[in-house]
């Protein structure tokens, strides 16, 4: 037959439920033996799997320090899909991408392991699309990609293949080292080939930010400073440091948590509509909205930054030791486990409107979420009937854990008289949908491999960041211990935040 | 035919006359949130079930099972000579028992969700209310045991409605690692050198629908070889085995002994095979992954008309 389709595309894709498939692809997980990749990249893989999003020639190889062999590996990742996945006993999908799995191990900054790698690439005939996931401590990133870039493998050795680098927050520890860790990246990358993870950008709230204030029609016109008198974000802990002292005593919650997830939920709320939704065009509108931001230490009448840190208290009935008491931590550390600022956005749209953001650990409950809290109606016409002040109108994005969308309106409670009350209008999607929604790791891996960056942060988004907080820790840093104010483990915040809120006029919501 | 509903049908529901069926859904809502004290949940659909009553249980446990997932309503109609039938009344969910055709339409238009999506899932019945309940859905799924004749009057309606067959969704982890397969550069280059396809199956009509599938995505002419077998298997699966072959290349797909999988070959090589899940194939998962989809699905339609064209050996 004449117009028999040929082998430039696949004729059976037209229609096919399934979303898209990526190329052929090698995953290599550096860091292989690592938490990160036993709690989630190996149990993502998996669930891929099973749902026939990976491609029919994909293999991984992992990377690491750790002695080990294929086989040791393999059985550390029917290990991790037990623990961390809920699969007893291994299956056909399991057995399929066990099959895919090899090891390497050395030092990160042996050239020699990477002319290993390169020659497990070229033997075992890996599809040449390879996807290097950087699932290591920080500090060896530039040196990884470094490694990669001499040994040719930031290349692809022919016209169709591909190379991506996923590189695990934090990104820099401030604007400085962000910068330079971009300039290592970009001497061997191009920015397109850079997939720097944010894993809250892969909760499904987060992305339906998106679908709720660009696919309707009604809430876009009221998105400003008319109508919105303020923005509230909250990301409230229950737990304290675990096993991350080491860490977070160097982090602390503005570069734990400001830094990346809440300044990109901030992102999301504050920016203006782009042309397309396409990757460029949203993440450049982000990135003015970020931009906007006026700088956090320059409103000299206004405290626009609190930090605190939690002192011994109760949490879910619990009794908890005070974070200088946490196994790890210095007993006069004066590293912050709570943060709220103030962002005030210099913009059309948001002039006069403060965004609020909030963050901490052993508060009273674990919640992420996004409040819009609109301005009052001009005049109170129920007055004389109904005295009680008038609730604003409230839009709530509920982040986790129960993601989902309410507004909170007046109406006329039952009965002769008027009287007023707040109602509440929940859409939750457990209930509405009910199907299970994917875990973040699934559908970051999953576009990382078929190269749509939507959902990661560019390296001027980055740094943009960088840029409101690393102000602040350096007034931080210049002030002693006795300047951190302290609040009680189980207390929703301390003193000064509320005081922060209360010059404003405002308070914060109740969670 | 019988028009009764069995009670098990709705466990728990009320028994009230046709006029009183709005009325009393409101009270049992406001009755439910009452006792529950929780925030009344986001419906997001309606489905419609028609069908004999045997057939009715299977859907209604179905969708109970739904319901208990995401917020649907369901209205399940078994069709009889009656204007005006009792009906059995719960929370989110209605059955009518033995309502004349012509006034399905009238029942579904009345009792469907304002504002929000309408799915019709066809288990059987008189062909013309199809017609009239197929102006009422966004979605029409086919799901009658014989199709031939519901499939040729759906091609009629194509262009209004949204169709597809649930045959169709059984088929997807079949198509999909077909579709895989293609992806592999040696199968690519082969593309044009395939013409015979050999199925067990089965479920014969979605053979069918496959084979339409294949021989109007491959755009084949009618002179290749298509041979259908019907076999005996144990319902997980429509299809028991598939073999694409060309002069060049051979493809099998096949449900191994462990019936929990499925298996794929081509040219017998090892390097190039691939496991897959069977997938859910119970009616709760088929009518869930319907429910999300709105548009026109136009390789069903293609498949469709091939599939009626095709005659078995």
């Amino acid at each position: 037959m004449s117009d028999a389709p040929g082998s430039g595309s696949n004729p059976l894709l037209d229609g096919l439920r399934i979303e898209p498939t990526p190329d052929p692809t090698t995953l290599v997980i550096f860091g292989a033996s690592g938490d990160l990749t036993r709690r989630k990249l190996l149990p993502a893989l998996y669930q891929l799997s099973r749902g026939q999003r990976l491609p029919a020639r994909f293999s991984v190889i992992g990377v690491a320090r750790s002695e080990m062999n294929d086989d040791e590996f393999r059985r550390q990742f029917h290990d991790s899909l037990k623990e961390f996945a809920g699969v007893e006993k291994a299956d056909e999908v399991s057995g399929t991408l066990v099959r895919g799995l090899s090891y390497l191990f050395g030092e990160m900054d042996d050239p020699a392991l990477y002319a290993r790698l390169a020659r497990t690439l070229q033997e075992s005939h890996a599809p040449d699309g390879v996807l290097f996931y950087l699932a290591i401590p920080p500090t060896v990133y530039g040196k990884v990609v470094e490694q990669l870039g001499a040994a040719g493998l930031t290349r692809p050795s022919t016209p169709t293949g591909w190379r991506r680098v996923i590189v695990e927050k934090p990104f820099g520890t401030d604007l400085d080292s962000a910068r330079a860790l971009n300039a290592v990246l970009h001497q061997h990358l191009e920015e397109s080939q850079i997939f720097r993870i944010d894993h809250y950008l892969g909760k499904e709230t987060v992305q339906n930010l998106l679908v709720f204030r660009f696919a309707n029609g009604m809430f876009e016109p009221v998105w400003n400073r008319r109508y919105i008198d303020h923005v509230q974000i909250t990301a409230a802990e229950t737990v304290g440091v675990e096993r991350r002292a080491a860490y977070y005593e160097q982090a602390g919650a503005l570069r734990d948590m400001v830094q990346n997830h809440l300044m990109q939920l901030l992102s999301l709320i504050a920016m203006e509509p782009p042309i397309t939704f396409s990757a460029e065009n949203v993440r450049d509108r982000k990135l003015d909205a970020l931009l906007s931001i006026q700088p956090l230490l320059e409103d000299g009448a206004k405290t626009n930054v609190i930090r605190a840190q939690y002192s011994p208290g109760w949490v879910n009935g619990s009794e908890v030791p005070g974070y200088r008491e946490e196994q790890g931590v210095s007993a006069t550390s004066v590293t912050e486990t709570y943060v709220a600022l103030r962002a005030q956005l210099d913009s059309w749209r948001w002039a006069g409107v403060p965004f609020y953001i909030r963050t901490g650990k052993r508060l009273a409950k674990r919640t992420t979420e996004i409040a819009i809290q609109f301005r009052r109606p001009p005049l109170h016409i129920f007055k004389r009937v109904s005295p009680t002040p008038i609730a604003s109108n409230l839009l709530v994005v509920n982040v986790q854990p129960d993601e989902g969308i309410s507004v909170r309106f007046e109406a006329k409670l039952p009965g002769s008289r008027m009287q007023l009350a707040p109602v509440m209008m929940n859409f939750r999607y457990g209930s509405a949908f009910g199907s299970a929604v994917p875990e973040a790791y699934e559908t970051l891996l999953l576009d990382a491999m078929l190269g749509d960056p939507t959902l990661f942060a560019r390296h001027d988004f980055v740094e943009a960041s960088w840029a409101l907080i690393t102000p602040v820790h350096e007034a931080w840093r210049t002030s002693g211990p006795a300047a951190i104010p302290m609040y009680e483990a189980g207390e929703w915040s301390p003193r000064e935040a509320d005081a922060m809120m209360a010059a404003d006029g405002r308070r914060w919501r109740t969670l | 035919m019988s028009t009764q509903l069995p009670h098990q049908l709705l466990p728990g529901a009320k028994e009230v006359p046709f006029a009183e069926i709005e009325g009393t859904l409101s009270r049992l809502v406001q009755d439910g949130r009452r006792r529950s004290r929780a925030p009344a949940r986001s419906l997001t659909a309606t489905v419609v079930v028609v069908g004999e009553p045997a057939r009715l249980v299977s859907a209604a446990d179905a969708l109970a099972q739904l319901g208990e997932a995401g917020g649907v309503r369901t209205i399940l109609i078994s069709q009889g000579d009656q204007p005006s039938p009792t009906a059995l009344v719960t929370e989110h969910s209605i059955a009518i028992a033995g309502l004349a055709p012509r006034y399905i339409d009238n029942a579904v238009a009345s009792l469907r969700l304002s504002s929000l999506p309408a799915l019709v899932w066809w288990r059987g019945g008189s062909i013309e209310a199809l017609d009239d309940v197929a102006g009422l859905a966004d979605r029409l799924v086919l799901d009658t045991e014989s199709p031939d004749e519901t499939w040729a009057r759906a091609q009629t309606f194509l262009e209004e409605t949204a169709v597809t067959d649930l045959r169709w969704a059984r088929l997807t982890r079949w198509r999909a690692l077909l579709a895989h397969l293609f992806d592999l550069p040696r199968v690519r280059e082969a593309v044009a050198s395939f013409n015979r396809l050999s199925i067990d199956a089965a479920d014969v009509p979605a053979a069918r629908l496959f084979a339409g599938w294949l021989q109007t995505s491959l755009r084949w002419p009618s002179s290749n070889q298509i041979s259908i077998r019907r076999v005996s298997a144990d319902g997980k699966s429509p299809l028991e085995r598939v073999q694409l072959e060309g002069d060049r290349l051979t493809i099998t797909l096949h449900v191994p002994s462990t019936r929990t999988c499925l298996h794929a070959s081509v040219g017998g090589e090892d390097g190039m095979a691939r496991v897959v899940p069977l997938g859910d194939g119970a009616l709760t998962a088929l009518i869930g992954e319907e429910l999300g989809i709105r548009t026109r699905d136009l390789a069903f339609e293609r498949a469709l008309g091939a599939a009626r064209e095709l005659s078995v050996s």
